[in-house]
């Protein structure tokens, strides 16, 4: 159950003496949702989009030869592990156009933006435009785990967001719950929005994990915002200027209708959010009392919610 | 890791250390700029990163302003190393101060390298050619064992089976700093030679690179050009073969000399001849940084001081050989204790307590690596007790006087080696002194000027 109030301090990832300072193991997560990308709402094309991440991706890789990136793919519908760089079938040089990495990943970026089609054929409209953050958010802290598990002696890894469709609220519960596995194993979530409006799940993302959260202005310059702030590793952070967080948008979404609330009743048992008053939780079905008027009741469950 | 005082900090000193027209000339191949870049302190290579599409001078206050206030003495130490590769240009101008900008040739490449990506100047070899390669474990085992046959080899062990090809003037080169050489005595280890034998391989195969580069400049092989054939070898993919045609005849000099140190395994085909580098050959990129893989560790040393170590290699043997007393092998057990005359022994070859209680902890079995302290205090207080017990007696130069004439001759001799700071022992009966070699010729000038 996620915990509505997130007035946990950020807890910083504490770099581990076990192994070389610099090596960071980074799972990057790509917005690859073909509504957004095609929305007005886009500030520029996929295509040049790509141009700027993919030599961020090599730069990543050039600074250490220890460096593991892992890329998951964020669809409309499904999510996709779409390049490891520890994986022994990679080509190992480019094609003298490409790069190495490249190559692979708009490779396996092409079946696999085939494969969400697919998967969307079923439904009716693109109203909804979000991408499926939580699915991917979550097979890169199970990503994560595996490397946890793996041996005593590992590198610190980082979640990097590049996001840019709009939240999703019914995805709250998924990714509030993803937020707090990854605040719980120190993983720290950064993530570079581009789309029109801040993403508060994002932002919550990035505060309670210790991450940096930025929203770049100038979409030209993309590639010199990912150098300058994504590109360093957890043990150099401790000494460098980094974009601090504004503000954060702390709001919730009722678990009845998905709605992102300002004010709601909240669960004394398990502490569900919902938007109005109901008799029973549904959640976890304890019956809320209903002896005194409804205003006692307002001043006994009405809380904010937000911190 | 021990503290390794024998190699000058790392290999990227001696790149730096190159003339300004070699570095330029290194910087026109991509793979050396990657390389190079690895090898920087994590700051700097931020710097580097961050600058790539910056044209412009950038003013060092600028720069400094991206770290912490507390940071400053690690942007020194970064702009400090760029400035030394001759990566970042200084210019200094009185309005806006030291400004840097970074290599362009440099820059280029770099640029190249994220966007386009390198292309080694050879081809792995196509999969159509039906060769059996050995696969990835076979050949971190022909790595390994050849690797610890040199080692064996240049501490001049017996208990080498098979000698590798390298020649035995090139070996002394090696030998050279590691191992005493009187022309009587069997050489012995130094103590950098038991420094050398306990950093880890890549640490060890940089020294013995470094060597091997240093003695080519004495051959007239350009050293720019076997540093970059080296760090280009390092982005070879492991276990793939290449063709040797493609080397120039310098390089397939080179390419045997590094098949005996394990690097390269080199392969005989029906037609051409291969070489296939092994993780040591593409490791050499990783060790430009101190940064170090941790190995598992197989020594467990008890409480009565009897150790027993888990390996089947001959170089650990020969090792703990250098500070305990090895009481019998098994196939994977060497069983040995540590006693007061192994460690004498040891100190008497310059081997201290505190690298020996390291190499003990820092290869503990991870049984008892888990447990605090791996090695049982007893024995690491006793191996430190019987160190100190050898340093109860100091010892000083010192000159000797006697048969003075007059007491008054004596008491002013002893009152002006006090002056000095050098009187070490009087006996006013006897008038006999001891002073300190250092004062010895200002005293016989005072003597004379009694006269």
């Amino acid at each position: 159950m996620p915990s509505s109030s997130s007035s946990s301090a950020p807890t910083p990832a504490a770099p581990s003496k076990m192994y070389a300072d610099d090596v960071s193991v980074v799972v990057v997560l790509l917005d690859a949702n073909p509504f957004f990308w095609s929305s007005a709402a886009s500030p520029l094309p996929f295509s040049s989009f790509l141009s700027h991440v993919l030599p961020f991706l090599n730069s990543v890789l050039l600074m250490n030869q220890m460096n593991q990136l892992v890329v998951i793919a964020t669809g409309r519908n499904y999510c996709d592990y779409i390049y490891d760089s520890s994986a022994p079938t990679n080509r190992k040089t480019g094609n003298g156009k490409m790069t190495a990495l490249s190559c692979d990943l708009v490779a396996k970026l092409e079946e696999f933006v085939v494969k969400d089609e697919k998967l969307g054929k079923g439904e009716s409209n693109g109203a909804v435009m979000s991408s499926l953050l939580s699915g991917s958010l979550s097979m890169a802290l199970c990503f994560i785990q595996r490397i946890f598990r793996s041996g005593t002696f590992h590198p610190h890894p980082r979640i990097l967001c590049l996001h840019g469709s709009p939240d999703g609220p019914e995805q709250y519960v998924a990714i509030m719950n993803a937020i707090f596995s990854a605040q719980r194993s120190m993983v720290p979530i950064d993530s570079c929005y581009i789309g029109a409006l801040n993403s508060a799940f994002l932002q919550q993302a990035s505060y309670i994990t210790g991450g940096v959260y930025l929203k770049p202005q100038l979409m030209d310059g993309l590639l010199q915002y990912l150098t300058t702030v994504f590109a360093t590793d957890l043990h150099s952070r401790a000494f460098l200027q980094l974009p601090k967080s504004v503000g954060v948008d702390f709001r919730a979404s009722c678990f009845c209708h998905k709605k992102t609330i300002d004010m709601g009743y909240i669960c004394s048992v398990c502490i569900s959010i919902f938007c109005k008053h109901h008799k029973k939780c549904l959640t976890c079905g304890s019956v809320f009392g209903q002896a005194q008027s409804d205003a006692a009741s307002e001043t006994n469950k009405r809380k904010t919610i937000r911190t | 890791m021990p503290e390794v005082r024998i190699v000058a900090r790392n290999f990227m000193d001696m790149v730096a250390s190159l003339p300004a027209m070699k570095l330029d000339q290194l910087y026109q191949n991509a793979f050396i700029c990657q390389a190079i870049v690895r090898s920087l302190p994590p700051l700097a290579k931020k710097y580097v990163i961050q600058m790539l599409y910056v044209e412009e001078v950038v003013p060092g206050k600028l720069i400094e302003e991206w770290v912490l206030p507390d940071g400053s003495t690690k942007y020194r130490v970064a702009i400090d190393r760029l400035v030394q590769l001759r990566i970042f240009s200084e210019t200094f101008d009185r309005t806006s101060g030291t400004s840097y900008r970074l290599n362009p040739t440099f820059r280029v490449n770099l640029q190249k390298h994220i966007t386009i990506g390198g292309v080694l100047p050879r081809e792995p070899m196509s999969a159509t050619i039906t060769v059996r390669l050995p696969s990835l474990e076979d050949l971190e085992v022909y790595a390994h064992e050849q690797w610890e046959c040199f080692l064996l080899q240049l501490i001049n062990s017996a208990q080498s089976e098979r000698m590798t090809n390298i020649s035995p003037a090139m070996m002394r080169i090696f030998q050279r700093g590691l191992l005493t050489q009187r022309e009587k005595d069997a050489p012995r280890l130094t103590e950098s030679g038991f420094q050398f034998l306990l950093m880890d391989t890549n640490a060890q195969l940089w020294y013995i690179i470094r060597e091997y580069i240093l003695n080519s400049e004495e051959l007239d092989i350009d050293s720019a050009d076997l540093i970059a054939f080296l760090l280009e070898l390092s982005f070879h993919a492991t276990g793939e073969a290449y063709n040797m045609n493609t080397l120039d005849e310098i390089q397939r000099i080179t390419i045997k000399d590094l098949a005996d140190l394990g690097l390269v395994k080199l392969q005989q085909g029906r037609k051409d001849s291969w070489f296939i580098p092994t993780k040591l050959a593409t490791n050499l990129s990783v060790s430009l940084t101190d940064s170090s893989a941790r190995k598992e560790g197989f020594i467990v040393v008890e409480t009565n001081f009897r150790m027993y170590a888990y390996s089947t290699s001959k170089l650990h043997c020969e090792i703990l050989r250098l500070f305990s007393r090895i009481e019998y092998q098994l196939p994977n057990l060497i069983v040995g204790a540590i006693t007061k005359e192994s460690l004498y022994s040891a100190f008497e070859n310059g081997i201290t307590a505190e690298q020996i209680v390291s190499f003990l902890q820092q290869n503990a079995h991870p049984r008892v690596a888990e447990r605090i302290p791996s090695v049982p205090e007893n024995v690491t207080d006793q191996i430190r007790l019987w160190e100190a017990d050898l340093n109860r007696v100091e010892m000083t130069p010192a000159h000797f006087y006697d048969e003075f004439p007059s007491r008054d001759v004596f008491e002013a001799a002893c009152d002006f080696a006090r002056e000095c700071g050098g009187l070490l022992w009087e006996d006013s009966k006897k008038m006999r002194l001891a002073v300190k070699t250092e004062v010895h010729m200002q005293m016989r000038e005072h003597l004379r000027g009694q006269r």
